[in-house]
Formats: structure tokens, sequence, C-alpha cells
């Protein structure tokens, strides 16, 4: 992954300079560094095997709760912001409690999930899109040492994923489970907590990236995560974490962000139109895990043991 | 379930005598058949002769080749050396359709039953058409069945089957089609004694008509019953054989045992039993029964008995993982699963599903199970974890490339080693090893022995369960014996001998005895539960939720119901039908078809360069062509990802919905194109209030509920979803069903398209994408289940109806659109945790069976 963004950068170099141009770098880091936290939280899911597809709506209630509830004020900002981190928190633990304690598709759950946020995203916002607190947009865009805030933010979230997942035990433990939840239940670990937690975090990363998304966006609309959805999943393949579940990658997460932004960004300046940066997206996508699907070949169907992913859900229910 | 040891009876049916050697029929000939697997030998230079007209018994104990040799012949695995001679011609290359073409039928110990079909169905796709051909299908599999005594609706779930049933059904399975040579594998492993006298008379009236029986078994008792002739498979070699009369049991225990190990053991306990640190008091579960005994601290305990005598269930509850009844006392007190889980360290049999986590390195997977210690306050100390690590390793001479290779890189017996030392880690109270030395090379093995010894010398308890009676001679300081679920045998001491270990394995004369749970597992078989638990049950809830809904919507306004909204809401419903229709198949093979939303929008995009007003009726029919070949293709290549290139369903839908999104906005900026209007309306013609369109989508729902519940496409499809494994045993072609599904389903969405394009009237790159996500919520409400096998067409159907229903009502009512995420929302959500729940209860009821 960074050898292909580091290719793809210089190519930028060569060919299209002006994407790499200061100006276009500093305008287009802040929607690469959304990316990277959505990223982040859906890489969590994945790492327990899961889906989640309600990250459209978790950003969207994010950026309508911290431009409508202020509604210009910025005095109203903090509660906002406050609420915003409470429901998505909300919608999180409905998704966990309905994956890891229900053991519903995570397809199914967080489908409908995602309807209940956009039925609140719509008793909030009404639809119609609200302008940011000038306090919000300073937070998210003012710059420090030549990045702005948002793009800080995300590293700062990065370490603080790479430091819980990696570092700590629960991180570990979580990691495990994610690798192999049957093996992990045979050692007495708490398969069913890990993998509920995993999407309250996920919902929590969303929220910080919705409201980074309505400090960066002047008049954000209620629809702003919709397109984050898939570029989610995205690098989150791309960063080469499985499908399966198991080991996550963050950093990779990260540097995928940037890979997709900057493709997108090259292929802007080249004057390819929209079409084909998704053709260029996808192509790199399918790629990606036609990479990693052959670096892990699936395991070998075993015989007379538990035969399916429903027997290894109850194995792990019981 | 009971089992119980009964006195024998002697068989009820007279032997056939053997036919003299030299005039017998050859009817199958194995001649120097060699096999390895991995460079470990499983078979070598084996010659064995099958006549016709006889039951030749294959004896040994487990892992002495005789499944290897089995599936040899039925041409599931292909043998490296050796030649096999069918009724005196040499066969080529042997596979499962050349055996079956041959007529030689196989029956696994573990049935080949699918859980998600009905027995009726079970027969139909297992078994070849012309059986079914002039009767009707019912007396068909009637008569079936009651050749082997099954008395069970044909209606009756798969899942819903005691084993002793199941296994009696793939019995039955294979005396159907008059085989010329039935391998049977130990098929009376769960029989109670009833339904193996039955068993033991129809295996006499197909030697008596001329088939050669090749019986599998670890059970003297029985191959003095039945067979005619005896084989000794040991260590993968033919140890010796004959006719039944001429061997006596005590020659061929003398053949079975006598294993060479080539490992050296630890010398045993020295000391004089410690404390009891555990006590099992009438421990009862899933497999077992009545099992009590006591372990010292310091000590090995070994559980023995042939596999699948209920020690692995055993093992399970020891370690917490499996329900139990009865008290189990650690340490002199009372525990119950929970603590079990935390105290005890469990060493699993299948260390690749359940031992260690593949993906991770040798040193996550070491740690894993100590992590609490290795830290302080929650994070984690590396140089204590290394040190950790370090330590363990060299005590227990682990040899790893590096602590932070991938643990499938290591050898089988140093992965093993790493499994023992993360449970060495954990400070266990109990250590129970279920095959520890499964899948490892000799070398290892005393290595193994030596650190359990050890680990029992440090003061814990270890239980070993082993199917290698050698080694637990060698390793053990007690031993029990089980036999069908009891302990028959316990052994101390010098009596702790490889050949008293087996002789009471294969001695015992114990049989299940499963007659009361089986009344107790069809009690409830009324007609009533079965249609309330048919796949397409929901669909009667639904209609009435839909009615509901609809009398809701005119009592807040009698508009609701005029022509008008009635077309609209049927036009919509038809778009999405259709497109949830292919979703449907893809959910039926336990798979999800992402990228049907775009490939619907595309496809319109496509047709609005060609059937535009002005354009002559051939670039029409072009347009039409195209749309279906595009969809084929798409299909296609949604399926190839799957199957062969290893993509998660998933992985390959998504990637291909972006590139079909983006397909799209190449082929148009923005909305242009605007199809001919004469085409719109030919597509919306209506009779009354409803679109003919609609009626298409309906006669296309029931049709496929047709194909899918009774012809042979249907059935192998649920099948292939139910469970591949099995389909691939049965004969089927799962890849080519797979993609076949695929295909199906781009299909059905390139007639969603065409509705669509009628709908829109125009190419837009945007539209379109939303009826992936729609489409899935049309599935779920429909009662579909997302783990494939089980799902319904016409609940898919009516789930479109009432999904577009519900949307419209919320817009009539005057409601803001709140309420239309709101309800689509919850209809996902009740919808998906009711069929859990409904289904969730059956399927815990059939894995206690």
């Amino acid at each position: 992954m960074v050898c292909a963004t580091a290719v793809l950068f210089v190519v930028c170099f060569v060919f299209a300079p002006s994407s790499v141009a200061t100006g276009a770098l500093a305008g287009s880091l802040p929607f690469a560094a959304i990316l990277a936290i959505v990223g982040l939280g859906q890489m969590l899911v994945v790492q327990q095997g899961g889906f989640d597809l309600s990250v459209a709506g978790g950003v969207s209630l994010a950026v309508v709760i911290a431009t409508h509830l202020p509604a210009g004020h910025d005095s109203a900002l903090l509660p906002a912001v406050v609420a915003a981190f409470v429901c998505t928190a909300l919608a999180g633990a409905c998704n966990g409690l309905m994956v890891g304690f229900l053991r519903l598709n995570a397809i199914v759950a967080t489908i409908g999930t995602n309807a209940l946020l956009y039925g609140a995203i719509f008793a909030i916002s009404g639809g119609v899109p609200e302008a940011t607190t000038n306090l919000l947009a300073a937070i998210a865009t003012d710059s420090v040492f030549g990045l702005e805030n948002t793009v800080w933010f995300a590293l700062l979230i990065l370490l603080l994923v790479l430091f819980v997942v990696k570092k700590t035990v629960i991180g570990r433990r979580f990691e495990l489970i994610g690798a192999n939840p049957l093996a992990a239940r045979a050692m007495g670990l708490k398969v069913r907590r890990h993998q509920a937690m995993a999407y309250v975090f996920a919902q929590l990363l969303y929220c910080v990236a919705g409201i980074l998304l309505a400090g960066i966006t002047a008049q954000p609309t209620a629809y702003q995560g919709d397109s984050l959805l898939l570029p989610s999943v995205a690098v989150v393949v791309l960063a080469g974490t499985s499908l399966l579940g198991g080991r996550g990658y963050p950093v990779s997460t990260v540097i995928a962000a940037l890979f997709l932004n900057q493709l997108s960004q090259f292929a802007l300046a080249v004057g390819v139109p929209y079409s084909a940066q998704t053709i260029i997206q996808a192509l790199a996508l399918g790629f990606g895990i036609a990479v990693y699907s052959l670096r892990w070949p699936a395991r070998p169907l075993q015989i007379n043991k538990s035969k399916d992913p429903e027997e290894r859900d109850e194995l792990v229910a019981s | 379930m009971r089992n119980e040891v009964v006195s024998i009876a002697q068989p009820s049916v007279e032997k056939i005598p053997v036919c003299a050697g030299s005039d017998a029929q050859v009817r199958l000939r194995l001649s120097d058949i060699s096999k390895d697997f991995a460079g470990v030998s499983a078979l070598s230079q084996v010659s064995v002769t099958f006549f016709a007209g006889e039951v030749h018994a294959v004896l040994g104990e487990n892992g002495a080749g005789k499944s290897t040799l089995m599936n040899i012949i039925a041409g599931a695995l292909r043998p490296d050396q050796g030649t096999i001679t069918f009724e005196g011609e040499t066969v080529g290359q042997m596979s499962p359709e050349v055996a079956a073409s041959l007529g030689i039928a196989i029956c696994y110990q573990h049935p080949n039953l699918l859980d998600d079909l009905s027995v009726l169905e079970n027969l139909q796709v297992a078994l070849p058409r012309r059986l079914f051909a002039g009767k009707p299908a019912e007396a068909t599999a009637r008569s079936i069945l009651a050749n082997v005594g099954l008395d069970i609706p044909l209606s009756e779930r798969g899942d819903k089957l005691t084993i002793a049933q199941k296994q009696l059904l793939e019995v039955a399975k294979a005396l159907a089609v008059r085989p010329k040579v039935l391998i049977l594998d130990e098929p009376t492993a769960s029989l109670d004694q009833d339904a193996t006298e039955l068993l033991f008379r129809r295996v006499h009236e197909a030697v008596e008509a001329g088939t050669s029986i090749i019986y599998i078994t670890h059970r003297m008792a029985e191959v003095r019953q039945i067979a005619h002739r005896v084989t000794v498979l040991r260590d993968g070699r033919v140890r010796g054989g004959g006719t039944v009369d001429e061997v006596s049991d005590a020659d061929l225990l003398a053949m079975i045992v006598g294993r060479t190990l080539g490992s050296t053991f630890p010398p045993k306990s020295a000391r004089a039993a410690g404390a009891v640190c555990l006590d099992v008091r009438a421990l009862r579960g899933t497999r077992f029964r009545d099992v009590s005994f006591e372990a010292a601290s310091g000590t090995i305990l070994g559980v023995a008995g042939v596999s699948g005598n209920g020690q692995s269930e055993l093992m399970r509850a020891l370690a917490g993982l499996e329900p139990f009844d009865g008290e189990i006392a650690l340490n002199g007190r009372k525990v119950g699963r929970q603590e079990l889980l935390r105290r005890a360290a469990f060493m699993p049999a299948d260390r690749h599903a359940e031992g260690i986590a593949g993906s991770l390195s040798v040193r996550e997977n070491a740690a894993a199970g100590a992590l609490g210690r290795m830290g302080t306050l929650g994070v984690m100390s590396r140089r204590r974890e290394l040190g950790m690590i370090d330590e363990i390793f060299d005590v227990l001479a682990v040899k790893a490339p590096g602590l932070e290779s991938t643990i499938v890189a290591l050898s089988g017996g140093n992965q093993q080693k790493v499994v023992m030392a993360r449970a060495l880690l954990s400070g266990p109270e109990l250590i129970i090893a279920d095959e520890p030395t499964q899948g490892v090379d000799v070398g290892a093995r005393s290595e193994i022995y030596r650190i359990l010894r050890k680990a029992a010398d440090d003061g814990t308890a270890v239980i070993v369960n082993s199917s290698d009676a050698a080694e637990l001679e060698g390793l053990c300081d007690k031993v029990i014996v089980l036999s069908r679920g009891r302990v028959v045998e316990t052994l101390a001491g010098d009596d702790i001998t490889e050949t008293r270990i087996v002789g009471a394995a294969v001695g015992a004369l114990t049989h299940f005895h499963e007659t009361d749970q089986a009344a107790w597992k069809l009690s409830g078989g009324s007609r009533w539960r079965r249609m309330l638990e048919a796949d397409n049950a929901p669909a009667i809830p639904l209609i009435l939720v839909t009615i509901l809904l609809a009398l809701l919507g005119v009592s807040y306004n009698p508009h609701y119901l005029s022509a008008f909204n009635v077309s609209n809401v049927l036009q919509l419903t038809t778009t999405l039908g259709f497109i949830a229709l292919g979703q449907t198949v893809a959910m039926l093979l336990g798979g999800i078809d992402l990228s049907v939303g775009p490939l619907s929008g595309f496809l319109v995009v496509v047709a609005s360069f060609f059937i535009n007003t002005g354009h002559p009726a051939g670039m029409f029919a072009a347009g039409f062509l195209l749309i279906v070949v595009g969809a084929a293709t798409v299909g296609l290549v949604n399926g190839g990802l799957i199957r062969f290139a290893n993509f998660t369903p998933i992985a390959a839908t998504l990637a291909m919905y972006i590139g079909l999104q983006g397909a799209s906005f190449l082929l148009r900026g923005g909305p242009g194109g605007y199809i001919d209007a004469g085409v719109v309306s030919a597509l919306s013609v209506q009779i009354g209030p409803i679109p003919i369109a609609f009626l298409v989508m309906c006669v296309f729902a029931v049709g496929s509920e047709y194909l899918l519940r009774r012809s042979r496409l249907g059935w192998r499809l649920r099948a292939v979803g139910s469970d591949e494994f099995a389909s691939r045993r049965i004969g089927l072609r799962v890849d080519r069903i797979f993609i076949l599904g695929y295909l199906a389903s781009a299909l059905f969405t390139a007639l969603g398209a065409i509705m669509l394009m009628a709908q829109i009237g125009v190419g837009d790159p945007q539209q379109g994408v939303s009826y992936t996500l729609e489409s899935i919520t049309a599935v779920v409400l429909g009662g579909t289940s997302l783990r494939g096998g089980r799902g319904t067409f016409i609940g898919t159907a009516i789930g479109a109806l009432l999904l577009m229903e519900v949307l419209n009502v919320v817009s009539f009512l005057g409601m803001s659109q709140t309420w239309q995420y709101v309800f689509q929302g919850m209809l996902v959500l009740s919808s998906a945790l009711i069929y859990a729940t409904a289904r969730g209860r059956g399927g815990r009821g059939s894995k206690l069976a």
C-alpha cells in the first residue's frame, strides 16, 4: 500500500504536477483525513468479520446534529457535539446488540439501523442544509504547522486506534477474536461483547468524522455521509484487512484513504471524467482483493467439523 | 440420549455361506495402493480383493487408513500408486461420477444430509432420476424409507431428524440404487439394537442379491455377526485377514494393536496420587451419559475409546464449552460452565478450527491466554510478553523461525507446542487435551508427551483424550474407556495396556438407545408445525400486514385505493420485485449480490442509446439484447470471481458495484437519451389499475418458487446454499451451480432494469443504485435466510410490495420523510429478529441431537 501510494505520488508529480501542488494538497487532504477516520471505524467492524452499512447514517447524523442544533450559534456547539456522540453511540450499541448478541446478519442489522438513523436525520434537519458555526469551522480548518486541524485530528485518531488495538490487552483480545472467534471462545474470552463493541467504537469514529466534515463544509447537506460508505469499505480492503475478520491495519487504512483521494485528484488534474475515476477505483479495489486473497487462500474445508458459519455462530453463541 | 449395555443376541439371520474362494466372482480388486498426505504415508502397498455376494469387514484403529481406503474406492481421493480393477477391467481414474456409474455406493459415517431440505427433497436431489420415474415421487420415497424401517414424514426437514434417523436415511439412499459395491462406514455407530438388526437384515438381503459389501467397523462382535471375510489395517498396511470363521478374536486383536510408535514416553508419575483435582459425578451431555471419575493432581488421566463415542463431547463439557447435567468439582468446589471456561485450559483436537488464529503471529497466538498477566493496567508490556514467551518456548523447545512469523508457517508439532505454551501460560488448574498428537509428526510427539507429563508434575491434573490406545498406555496414570457414551472400563497402573484398552473399546456391546429421544423429537411433528416452519410460511403474515396497511391508508384517505395510486405502487413494486427476486437467488446460495442496483442503472443507460424514438426496430432489438447480454456478463464475472478467484461475495460484488457505477457515468455524464414513448407505454399497459408487468413479475415469482420446490435445479440450488461440502459429496457440481445462481441474479436484474427504463424514461447514471439496499430489504422482509438454503421467491415479491406500500402510505398520510425511514428500519429489524428467533430455536434443537 505504501509503495502503491508512493508510486502514485511520483506519477502525479511527473504527469500532473498541479495535483500535488501545495494548494491542491491542502484542499484535498482534509477530505482524505475524513475518509481515513471513517475507514478506521469500518476497519474495526470488518476485523470482527462484520460489515457496517450504517456509515452513511452515522456520519450524516453527526453532521446534522453539529449544524442544526447550534443553528449558527457557537455557544451551542459543545452540547451539540455531546449529543452527536451520544446518538451515534446509541446507534452503535443497537448494531452491536443485534449482531453481537442476537446474532443477526451484520448487513441486515446495519441496513435497519441506517434507516433509523436517516429517520433521525430528517426529524432533525427536515432534509435541508444548515450553515456551520464559525467555531466549528475554525476548529476544523485552522492550520497548525501548515496542516489543517482535520488532518491532525485524523493523525491523532490513528495513533489512538493504533495504541488501543495493538498495545492494550483489550485490543489484543479484539484482534484474536476477529481472527478466530471459535479459538477465542475455547480460551474463555468474551466473544460477543468484543464483537458488539466494534460497532460502538466504529460509530464514535463516524461521529468524529461527521463533526469534522460539518466543519470543513460551509453548508453541509443532510446526505453528506452517503458518499463515504463504499470508499470506507474500499480503504479497509485495500489496506489488507480480510473481510473474513482478523488483524487490522490502521496505518495502511489511512494510507489507502490518502491513495484513493490522490487517485481522484490525479484523475481530476489530467482531466479524466468522474466516471473513469470510479472505474479506476473499482479496478484498484478488485486488484487489492485479488492480491490479498491469493496471499491468504481460504482455509480448506474441514471434514466433519463445524461446516459453516451458521454452526460457528452457534458455537460462539452457546 | 440413553444407551444401554445389552446382552448380545445372536444374529437372528443366518449368514450366507462363503463362496468358495476361487470360483467366487471378483467384484473389486485393489492392487498395491499407496497414498501420501504431505509426505506422511496413509496407505502403502495395500492390496485387497472384494468378492460379489460377500460382506467384507475392514478393521483397524483410528488412523489405520480405513477412511483413506474407502475414499479411494469411492473416487473422492486419488491414489498415488496402484490400480483399481472393477469386474476384471482396470479403472483408469476413479472419480465420484465414475464410481456412481459403476454402481459403487458409499454411506458415510457422518451423513450427507442437507439440513434445509425435506426428507423427500434429500432423496430426490441425491438419487438418480430414473428411480422416481413412472410413479409418484412420494410413493417411491416411502418405499425407500420403509426398506430401512424409517417412519418419518416426507416433508420433515433434515435438521429435525435424529442422528440415528439420518444414518438410516443415508443407508436407505445407498440401498435404493441397488449398488454392486456398497461401502458402509460404521453404520451402527449411533443406532439402537432394533435398528442395528434391521440394518443387518438389509445387508443380508443385499448380499443375497449379489452386492459386495465393504463394512468398516471397530467392533469385533459385528464382524462375527455379519461379515464373511475380514481385512485388518494398521499403519496404512494390511496386517492380515481371511475368512471370519478361520480367525479368532485374539488373532484379530493382535493384528489391530501393536502400532509402531517410534516415540518414547516420559516415566509415569512416581508419587502417590495427590489430592483429587477433578471430581466428575454422573455427568451427562450431548453424546455421553452417566460418566463419573476422579482425576488426582499430578496425574494424567486418559479418555479412550473408538472415536465418535462421546469422548470429544465429554472433553468439551469439561472445558466448559458444552452444556452438561451432573456435577463437576474442581479442587473441591462445584463449578459451572463459565468457571470451567476460565480455569481450565483446553487444547482442541481441531487445531486449525479452534486452536490457533491462523492469520496471527506465533507471538500473538502464544500470548493469547495470558494477556492479562503481560500488561499493567490494561497496557501490554512488550518486555514482559517476550520474556514470558521466551521462557516457556525454551521449556517446551518450540522451533519457530521467529516470533513474528505467522503460526501456519510452523510444522504441526510446533503449532501444537504453541497451543500448549498458551495453555500453560494461562496458569490453568486443569488441562484438557483433546487428541494432542493429531496431525503431529512422530518426532514431536515424545516432546508433547514430556510437556504434558511436566504439566502434571507441576501439580495440575491433565485429561487426555486419544483414539490411539498405545499412546494412552505409554502416557497415562489412569484410563477410562468410553463406548457409546458410557464408561465401560476404568484401568489403572499396570492394567493400562493397549490390548486391554482396545479390547474394552472394540469388545463393548453397548448400543445407543435412541427411541425415547426420537419420540421426543417428533412429538410435535404435526402437520401444523411443519407448515409453520415451511420456507414460504412468512407469506401469510406478510399479506396480512400488507392488507392492514392498505386499510389504514384508506381509513385516513379514501383516495388511497384509487386506481392511480394502486397502479403507481404496483409499478414501483414490479421493478423492485424483479431485482429482489435476483437477490433472493444470491441469498439462497448463502451469498449476496451488491451489484444489482448499479447494474439495473447501467443497463438502462445502455438501453438509452438504442431504444429511442425514430430508431428502427432493429435498434430496439439490439437494445434489449444488450440488456440481457450485459447482465449475463456481469453475472458470470461475479460468479467467476467468487468461485475461482477466491473473492468473498461481498468483495466481488462491491468491486462490481463501483465499476458499474463508473461505467454508467462513462457512458452518460448526466440524464439523456429519452426512451421511446411507445416502448414505455407498452411496458406500462394495465388491466384496470393493475399493470400487466406486475402480473408478469408475480408469475415469475410463483414460477421460480415452483422450480425451487419441485425441480432438480431448485433442490440443487438450496442444497449448495445449505451445505456446500455435503453437496459436493452427493455429486453436485457446486461451482457450476454457484455461477448459474449469480447469472440468474443478474438476469432477474435485467428484467428489473427494463421496468426501471419504463419508469424513468431516460438514461440517467445516477438512478438504480438504491435498489441494492432496497432489494436486500425486500428479501429480508420476505423471510429468506441470509445463511443460505432457505428462502422463498413469493415472500420476496410480497416483501417488495410491502416495502413500496410503506413508503407510499407515509407520503399519502402526509407524514414527513422521517417516518418513511423509521418504518423501513423498524420493518427490517423486527422481521429479521422474528425470523431469527423462530429459526434459532429449531437450529438449537437439532444441535442437541
